[in-house]
């Protein structure tokens, strides 16, 4: 079964994720992944983005961008043979869900 | 106004009403609105250069929802233009509206929120926004080509 080479750089994906939080400072909670095919069985990332409320409401737009540029910047998606997906949620949303994929 | 902008007031419209309401139906009607409002901005501007306008929507139903998610890769990957910049990021937002739109239509589990609505509303602005500046460029058209189906040379 053919698996993207993303499968194994996950210690670059978890750098370039600390990387990006770090840089977004309080506005970006946590990030985390999964690498999984996609709608189309394409081989897909996905980034799951938790943000506070503040940010999540008022400031989408620009994190949200931010978050989407940081990752691209910090790896090569072509390369690893995934697409990307970014989701977002803000922490009052995730208390409500309470997902563990999120957590 | 055109389809798609007509399809994107409907998406801001539904998105206000269904957080407003808090009625999932909507949320996912607006999501899916967005994308089919970002699907039809290509396709209109794709089929508006056929010159037998009675043919333009026969050829804009020959669009594939999958082969419009092509690639692009920048002449300097390390180093984008600010041109192949913008067109990325169309590209970019384009994707993740169609995995939204796929969840939103098919995945009854997905447990939507607000942001989830307002990412999606956001993506297609962007799109509208980006897409209307640099439409007329050699790489947009090329682009657009390539949506339509056509190889890069």
């Amino acid at each position: 079964m053919y698996l993207p080479s993303a499968v194994t750089k996950q210690e670059e994906i978890d750098a370039a994720i600390q990387h990006v939080e770090k840089s977004l400072g309080s506005d970006v909670v946590r990030i985390r992944y999964e690498i999984a095919q996609d709608w189309s069985g394409e081989w897909a990332i996905f980034f799951r983005v938790v943000l506070t409320d503040d940010a999540a409401r008022h400031r989408l737009r620009d994190i949200a961008t931010k978050v989407r540029w940081g990752l691209a910047d910090e790896l090569d998606f072509p390369g690893m043979g995934v697409l990307a997906y970014h989701n977002f949620r803000s922490v009052s949303e995730q208390a409500a869900l309470q997902e563990p994929a999120w957590a | 106004m055109g389809l798609a902008d007509e399809l994107l007031e409907d998406a801001h419209f539904l998105a206000d009403k269904g957080i407003a309401d808090r009625r999932p139906s909507q949320m996912r009607r607006s999501i899916s609105t967005a994308y089919y409002a970002v699907f039809h901005l290509f396709v209109g501007d794709f089929v508006q250069h056929w010159e037998f306008p009675d043919q333009r929507a026969r050829l804009g139903r020959m669009f594939s929802h999958g082969l419009m998610r092509t690639g692009f890769a920048p002449r300097d990957k390390k180093n984008p233009t600010p041109l192949e910049k913008e067109l990325i990021d169309v590209i970019a937002s384009f994707e993740q509206l169609q995995s939204y739109r796929h969840r939103a239509d098919y995945d009854t589990g997905w447990n939507l929120v607000e942001t989830d609505v307002r990412d999606s509303i956001t993506l297609a602005d962007n799109v509208f926004d980006k897409w209307r500046k640099i439409r007329g460029e050699d790489i947009a058209r090329h682009h657009l080509l390539s949506m339509f189906g056509a190889k890069w040379e």
